[in-house]
Formats: C-alpha cells, structure tokens, sequence
C-alpha cells in the first residue's frame, strides 16, 4: 500500500502550495481593498446623480413630442401601406441623432464648461432654432427639467454645496459656480424677457451641479433623445417594446452615441448648425398634419 | 532715394469689397463708396424710384426717393478653390439696396477637402433701411469645400431684412448629387442696444453639410432626395405685409394625409383661393415642401424641391403675388427668380 500514501503526499504537498498562493495573492490584494475611499464616494454621488437624471420620466414632458418622427412617417408613407415602417425609423433616428448633435450638444458642452454664461447660451440657442415645433418642444422640456430642480433637487445639492464649501475649499469651486449661475438664472427667469430655459443648455448647467462627468452628460443627452424618440415609435405602432429595448441596447447606437459626443467635443456654439436641413421642414410641418397623437 | 507715391495707400486687399449706401441732405439716397477687388466684382446700375412713389397714396417722409441696385459678382462666374471674398455693406437711415446675383454662385471643385473657399458679407443696417437679398442658388460643384456667411447687423432691432440663401445639389445633368467635401452657410442677425451699447443675437441659421454626424448615409441620402434648400428671412414693417402672407399661405396649405371624402359642397373660390389652388398643384408637381415660422420677430420660410426650378418659380411667385416689394422696390428685385 504504497501508492496511496504517495498519493496523499503528493496531495498534501499540492495544499500547502495552493495555500501559500492563496496567501500570496491576499496579500496583493490588500492594498487597494482598505474600503470606500472618498474617490468611490464623489463616484457614488455622482453616480446616483446619473441614475436621478436618467429616470425614463426625464427629459420631462419628452413623452408629448415625437421630435418630428410622426411628421417624417406621414412624409414616407411605405408602399404598399401595409409594409413595415421599420426601414423608415431607422433612418429617421440617425438623423435626428445626428441633427441633436450639431445643434444641440454644443451648447451642453459649453454651459457646463462656462455655467455662468448660461443666459447668453439659452438666447442665443433659442436664435438658432429656427421652427416653432422645435423651439416649443425644447422650452417645455426645459422649464419642466428647471421645476424638477426648483422643488425636487434644490434642497440637497445646495445643502451639499455649503457643506462642501465649509469642510473643503477646493474641488468643488467649479459646482459653486454652477449653482449660482443656475440660482440667478431660475430667479432671473421671472423678471427677463429674454430668457426661455431651452432644454441643451440647461441640462449642462445642471449636470455640472450634480456634479457628473462631462463625458456622460453628454451620453445622457443623447441617450434620452434616442429614448424619447424610440419611445415615440412604440406609441406611433412603428415598434413593439421588445423591439424598442433591442434598438436601445444595441451596440450599434451605443458606437453612434459614443461618436457623437466625440464628434461635437470641440465643438463651439458658434459652429452648431443644422446639418440635415430636411429634418426643420419634417419638424415644421408637423403642424400640418391631418391627424397627430403627438403635440407639435 | 526713396520713391513717394503721391497717391493715397491702397486699402483694396484682394477679395474685398465696400459699398455704402448713404443719405445726401435732405433725402437724396446716393452710393457713396462702391470698392473691390479681384475676383470680386460689383456692378451698379443707376438707381431707380421706387413704383409706389407714382402711385396716389400720399408720399410721406419714410419712402426713399431712390433704390439702388448692385450686382455680386465674381470673375469666371464662381469661386475658384482658395478664394476668399469679403464684403462691407452699410446701408444709411432709410436707404434701400437690391442685392442681385448673375447666375448661380459655382463653387468650383478643390485639391484638397483642406482648401476651402470663403465667402463673407457683413452688412450693417442703420435704422429703417431695407435690403433686399434674392440671389440665384450657391451651387458647389462635386469634390468642392466651401464656406460662407452672411451676418446682419441691426441698431436696436430695427431695420428691415428679406434674404434668401439657398443652396443645390451641384451640376445635376452630369449626375452630380451632394457629392460635395463641405459645405457651410450661416445667415446671423445681430442688435446692438444704443443705450447699453450690448450686441445681441437675434437669429442664427447655420447650416453645416459635411462627413460629421455618424449617420452612415452619404449626403444625398441624408438630403432625402431634394436638390434644393432655402432660407428666407423677413424681419421688419417694410416687408410686413410679405411675412404675414407667407404665415397665412402656410396657416391655409391642405393638411398632409387629410382626405376629400367628396361630401364638402365645393364653394365659389375667391381669386385668391383659385390662385392657391394652382400653386398648390404646382407645388405638388415639383415636389415641393415648405414651412414658415414666426421667431423672434422674424419671418423663417424653409423650403426643398426635387429641382432648383421648382423653388425658383414657387419662391418668385409668392412674392410677386403678394405683391408689395415689387411696388417698394420695383422690378429688379426678382431678376434672380426669373
């Protein structure tokens, strides 16, 4: 009876190896698992932040306009009638994509880079969007993401504010900043004619108070358009929900997303511009529309 | 030994272009500078009395005895890659200039999509001048990259403003379809407070055809099948009349996916609602689309067509319909729609 106790030997030696590696890699680990720094906790705010601001709720009031879906499938009406409307709206959410893009997203970049300029960014967006269908729908979601802020988010971000301005002087200067400008301008909202509170601008200027990451407001941005128009599909029979999951989930419009924001990084407001003019006749004309289930 | 010319400095600097409209004392509207520089060239025929001023209504103080007329134009009849043309315009109180074209803006095609051709008209509007701007379309050839811009400024937001700019799909009979590197047109408005001295943008309408936008479709498709778009812009009481009837011709268009189920007794059409019905149907035939918007005090129409003549006529019949700048400024201010 040789054999088995080798065997065992051999088993023994195999266990205090694996021990000792597992000794070894413990002790590697170690040093970067001494708990929650304070970098995971400004990661954890700004991470509930995110999850605040992509509620399918937000943009509020997103739910009443289709963005000029339902006005560009009354433009494309399929032949025979009965064919699928799904080419159609695949076309149509690139390009409403890559219009918010040119259009818009510079003037998210910009407010949460320079949030004191937001009154100059909000006139001049409200100067280059041309048609009154956009403009309305921009100023409904704007004003309703303001009141969310107004009565929902003020109380929090401003205690934590003054909190962090008392316990530490710097790092949160820029948000300071922010908040200010987003005070004088909800309070400014009431005595100005000029001001209309456009949607782009104002998502900037809030997202730097809740202190997200640029990079992923703008990807918020985007994303809750795509949502809004996707969504807008579903409630128009283009798509059914599952569908409408797959067009969201798929790696397609996260590489879109992704190269727009790239894309529109540098981007200045001076050179946002429309760059499918078609899209302002589709958006325009909405108000023509014989039948409409969406507001123009 | 230094040579001293005994004349004045050129200030001329190539591509550039100056023309001021000013008021000579009492009310004589005169052009007092018309300046340029190759390959800019600017005609100016003499200036003609407005129709109106025939007519019987009382002539008050705020109709110019005179409006004048200049011709844009460039040597070779486009802009060769590398061009770069500047012009000054300042219009004086009341004066009113017809901007015109001859033929369409031909963007010729480039060496590289780095090369871009530039074109740039600052106009300056002091108050109740007018200027109208209907010139023919730009058409950038294949293979061009051009960039213009048309910035308008206003004394207090008065001034009165009607300004096209529109832009087609390239040489269509050689199959040319969107096949440009980029194209950029950006129309601004801008106020300047006299009491605060505060510029103030009023309106931007910038549009932006290039290799952005991660649509994975080529231009033409991105165009959805036009060969044409447009801007008008209509701002102020000169042009009132024009603004309020663009609105109300959109307000008055069928509504799209509408039926005429048969059972409206069709009633006796005014002349006006015959006139519709007619460009209605011509609309139809060139695939026409078109919006109007009011914004900021502005008038904004929007149009596309499947052919540069569709818009032509469609856009030169309106406001030969309407009627109230061929009597404000005669005849010529359609020459390019013709």
């Amino acid at each position: 009876m040789t054999s088995p106790s080798a065997d065992q030997l051999s088993l023994k030696d195999e266990i205090v190896d694996l021990e000792k590696r597992l000794q070894d890699a413990k002790a590697r680990f170690k040093p970067s698992d001494a708990g929650p720094t304070k970098s995971t906790v400004t990661a954890d705010a700004a991470l509930h932040a995110l999850l605040l601001l992509s509620d399918s709720a937000l943009p509020l009031g997103s739910f009443a306009f289709s963005s000029g879906l339902e006005s560009y499938l009354a433009h494309h009406k399929p032949s025979p009638p009965s064919a699928s409307q799904l080419p159609n709206f695949h076309t149509f959410l690139r390009l409403s994509l890559s219009t918010l893009a040119s259009t818009a997203l510079p003037y998210v970049l910009t407010t949460y880079r320079h949030p004191e300029e937001i009154e100059r960014l909000d006139n001049d967006f409200d100067a280059s969007t041309p048609c009154t269908v956009a403009r309305r729908a921009s100023i409904a979601q704007g004003r309703a993401l303001l009141a969310v802020w107004d009565r929902s988010f003020k109380t929090q971000y401003n205690d934590a504010a003054a909190d962090a301005n008392r316990h530490d002087t710097n790092g949160s200067m820029g948000s300071n900043v922010a908040v200010k400008a987003l005070a004088g301008f909800s309070s400014a909202l009431r005595t100005s004619e000029y001001i209309n509170v456009h949607l782009a601008p104002l998502w900037g200027l809030v997202t730097k108070v809740l202190s997200i990451p640029l990079h992923e407001s703008a990807y918020i941005f985007l994303f809750s358009h795509a949502r809004a128009v996707v969504s807008a599909a579903v409630r128009a029979s283009v798509m059914g929900p599952y569908q409408a999951q797959a067009v969201l989930a798929s790696s397609e419009l996260q590489n879109r997303i992704r190269g727009l924001v790239d894309q529109a990084w540098h981007k200045t407001v001076e050179d946002a511009g429309q760059s499918v003019p078609v899209m302002d006749l589709w958006v325009g004309r909405h108000e023509k529309l014989y039948s409409r289930i969406f507001n123009s | 030994m230094s040579f001293v010319s005994p004349f004045g400095a050129s200030t001329s600097k190539p591509g550039h272009g100056s023309i001021i409209i000013d008021i000579l004392p009492p009310d004589q509207p005169v052009l007092r500078t018309l300046s340029y520089q190759y390959p800019l060239k600017l005609v100016a025929p003499d200036p003609l009395p407005p129709p109106s001023q025939g007519s019987t209504e009382p002539n008050n103080n705020t109709t110019p005895r005179l409006v004048h007329t200049i011709f844009l134009l460039t040597y070779g009849g486009g802009i060769v890659a590398g061009d770069a043309i500047n012009l000054d315009i300042t219009l004086a109180t009341n004066t009113r200039l017809i901007l015109l074209t001859q033929g369409s803006t031909k963007i010729f095609k480039t060496p590289s999509p780095d090369l871009i051709s530039k074109q740039h008209m600052t106009v300056h509007l002091q108050r109740d001048a007018a200027l109208v701007y209907l010139p023919d379309p730009v058409q950038p050839f294949a293979q061009t990259a051009f960039s213009q811009s048309q910035i308008y400024h206003l004394e207090n937001e008065q001034g009165n403003l009607c300004v096209c700019d529109w832009v087609t799909s390239g040489r269509s009979a050689r199959g040319e379809n969107w096949d440009l590197y980029a194209y950029k047109s950006r129309n601004e408005v801008w106020t300047t407070d006299d009491a605060t001295g505060k510029k103030r943008l009023l309106l931007r309408d910038n549009l932006i055809l290039d290799k952005d936008g991660r649509t994975d479709m080529r231009l033409s498709a991105r165009m959805d099948g036009y060969a044409v778009f447009g801007t008008l812009i209509l701002r102020g009481p000169v042009f009132s009349s024009l603004s309020s009837f663009f609105i109300e011709e959109f307000e008055a268009l069928p509504r799209i996916g509408g039926r005429n189920w048969g059972d409206v007794a069709q009633p006796q059409l005014s002349l006006r609602e015959q006139r519709r019905a007619q460009r209605l149907a011509r609309e139809k035939d060139d695939r026409l689309i078109w919006s109007a918007a009011n914004v900021r005090g502005f008038v904004l129409v929007k149009f596309a067509s499947r052919e540069v003549e569709g818009s032509r006529n469609w856009l030169r019949d309106m406001i030969r319909e309407e009627a109230s700048v061929l009597e404000a400024f005669g005849e010529r201010a359609l020459l390019c729609l013709k």
